[in-house]
């Protein structure tokens, strides 16, 4: 799976002062399977937007964004159906979590579409990131640090040739930060996966192939 | 699914759904009930009037001041008569046959007071007589004429005339026995014949004779210019047909309207019948509003959700389908409880009709289940259609 862009750049970002950018309005930038991509910005600079772009949700650009050398714009509601569930994950900054549903069953809820992980398999994630305790709890009344988890969880509990992480280290310490990085990592590993992680200052995270400046 | 439905369904509102099933349950009921009614009381009025004969309607112009006064004519052209034959409902039509002659009758009995008249005859075919009587026959050699009178004109006498007058009341069978003289004048002179009542008609209310007597007695006596005939018979073997009266309406004809009870009973049943179908229909709109309504509230309330399942992978026919499920299973119930309900409606009827000795049926009309599922079809399209819609604006 191979994003190209072609002077792509959203909309409300013809504002702004984008010279320095590595990605707007860039010739032939590619995003590959198998290596991994952190966005760096200060904030209001389009990280967001930019996975948005790849995830289908936004399609206010300007020029063209190619996935596999499909136009991104062609694709239908189908296309982008299947891609969500069985190629494309993503860890979205505002989580999109279900309040009143526990933190199991929001990861179900999207698991029962792919059907990819079974139940234990969700557990050895909670383990990894010191959630089993909360699995049964709501997730609207966890802590903003949980929720992030459940987030992440949830968006490893399916197939994907990319995950597109935003900012989902915000509200955790050094610690857990670096627990869900390696399991991110090691779940990227095992599919061959790409991974695009947008973040204010994650220098500091190891084994990143490309820091992309926008 | 089972999360999904339990996400979206979380945003109903119990009282609007409510509201929209109560109401399109009336509606339905409303609607089944009346057409079932409606085929059944049809099925009556015509089961009722096949057991008899078909009616015999006995048709004239209106008296207006111009005929009074001899500016039109009172009688049927040959074309109208062609008219009325094409008419649906008229399965025969026989125009009835006057005497082209003076006639008078008077009695010669000392039992009796004297008695003198001027008279008249009509003539139409046997088969069309409510009367039959071996006496009925016209035999030039015995020269006796039979006479059919109305029933009417009977009881007048016995209830009316003689009573004020001090006569005494005469009974069927002594009328027969009356013998009285009929004197037909012709051009040249006249000749009297015997006559007697051999039969009082219900249908007919005209001095009868019989047709081939009466042929005869005009050609050997007629003199008057032919003029058209003043009254036509009409045989229907549908008498519940609303035509007739409309058609003689429009055509300023005239008739015992007693004879179209039936038909005028059909009229009024229908006008019954399309007023509650309007009413059902209003009704079955309404509650189809407050149906699509309740839904495109819950998916409005719903919306935050919506666009987050569409962000996790959800299509949108996913994403519409617990509230395709909720509209079916509401739909069904509709379906079912109207047809039950009706069907009640329908026993408790037929039981009091029994009453009245009306035969009804117990159970409903075929065509009152396809109603049903054909309309809650179309409502449910309709819905599916809107919920579709509304899901696919909130997803990207």
């Amino acid at each position: 799976m191979i994003f190209r862009f072609e002077q792509m750049i959203p909309l409300p970002m013809l504002e702004q002062d984008t010279s320095d950018s590595k990605v707007w309005e860039a010739e032939g930038l590619v995003l590959e399977q198998g290596k991994s991509y952190v966005v760096e910005a200060p904030s209001g600079r389009g990280k967001t937007s930019l996975l948005s772009v790849m995830y289908g949700i936004r399609t206010d650009y300007r020029g063209e964004v190619f996935l596999d050398n499909n136009k991104l714009k062609s694709f239908s509601w189908k296309d982008w159906s299947e891609l969500r569930k069985n190629r494309l994950s993503m860890i979205f900054q505002g989580l999109e979590l279900f309040d009143d549903l526990s933190t199991l069953e929001n990861i179900q809820l999207k698991n029962r579409i792919t059907g990819h992980v079974s139940t234990e398999k969700i557990e050895e994630l909670a383990h990894a990131l010191d959630m089993e305790p909360y699995l049964h709890r709501l997730a609207g009344i966890l802590s903003f640090g949980q929720q992030q988890r459940v987030a992440i969880m949830r968006a490893l509990a399916q197939p994907f040739d990319f995950l597109l992480a935003d900012e989902c280290f915000s509200h955790m310490d050094k610690e857990n930060t670096l627990k869900a990085y390696a399991l991110i990592q090691h779940e990227c590993e095992i599919r061959k996966a790409g991974l695009v992680l947008t973040s204010l200052n994650e220098t500091d995270l190891p084994g990143i192939d490309v820091s992309l400046k926008l | 699914m089972r999360l999904l439905y339990q996400i979206l369904w979380k945003d109903h509102s119990r009282t609007h759904l409510l509201f929209a099933f109560l109401g399109t349950l009336a509606g339905f009921v409303l609607l089944l009930a009346g057409i079932q009614f409606y085929i059944d009381i049809k099925s009556v009025l015509s089961e009722n009037r096949d057991l008899l004969d078909p009616e015999y309607i006995v048709i004239n112009k209106k008296v207006n001041i111009g005929q009074t006064l001899g500016l039109s004519k009172v009688g049927f052209t040959e074309e109208e008569i062609q008219e009325i034959a094409q008419q649906s409902f008229a399965d025969q039509v026989e125009p009835f046959l006057s005497n082209e002659f003076p006639v008078s009758g008077y009695t010669e009995n000392e039992r009796f007071p004297d008695f003198h008249t001027e008279l008249f005859f009509e003539a139409i075919p046997d088969e069309f007589i409510d009367v039959k009587s071996e006496e009925w026959v016209w035999n030039p050699e015995v020269g006796k004429i039979p006479v059919i009178i109305p029933q009417d004109y009977l009881n007048l006498y016995n209830f009316g005339f003689a009573p004020s007058q001090g006569l005494p009341q005469i009974p069927k069978g002594v009328l027969s026995m009356i013998d009285f003289r009929l004197r037909l004048r012709g051009k040249d002179g006249y000749d009297d014949y015997n006559g007697q009542i051999v039969g009082f008609s219900n249908r007919i209310h005209s001095i009868l004779v019989p047709l081939d007597f009466l042929k005869w007695a005009n050609d050997k006596y007629g003199y008057f210019d032919k003029s058209h005939p003043s009254q036509v018979i009409v045989v229907s073997k549908d008498p519940t047909d609303p035509s007739i009266i409309k058609f003689l309406e429009e055509k300023g004809y005239d008739t015992i309207r007693e004879k179209l009870k039936s038909s005028r009973m059909n009229i009024i049943l229908k006008l019954i019948i399309s007023f509650l179908v309007v009413v059902a229909a209003i009704i079955i709109g309404l509650a189809f509003l407050v149906f699509l309504l309740s839904l495109q509230l819950m998916i409005s309330r719903s919306s935050e959700k919506i666009k987050r399942l569409n962000k996790l992978g959800f299509h949108y026919r996913e994403i519409s389908r617990p509230y395709i499920l909720l509209l079916m299973v509401l739909m069904t119930a509709v379906t079912g409880f109207s047809l039950l309900i009706t069907s009640l409606l329908a026993g408790k009827f037929h039981t009091m009709a029994q009453d009245w000795s009306l035969n009804i049926s117990s159970s409903l009309h075929g065509i009152l289940f396809g109603m049903a599922v054909g309309l809650i079809a179309l409502i449910s399209l309709a819905n599916v259609a809107a919920i579709l819609i509304s899901t696919k604006k909130l997803c990207k």
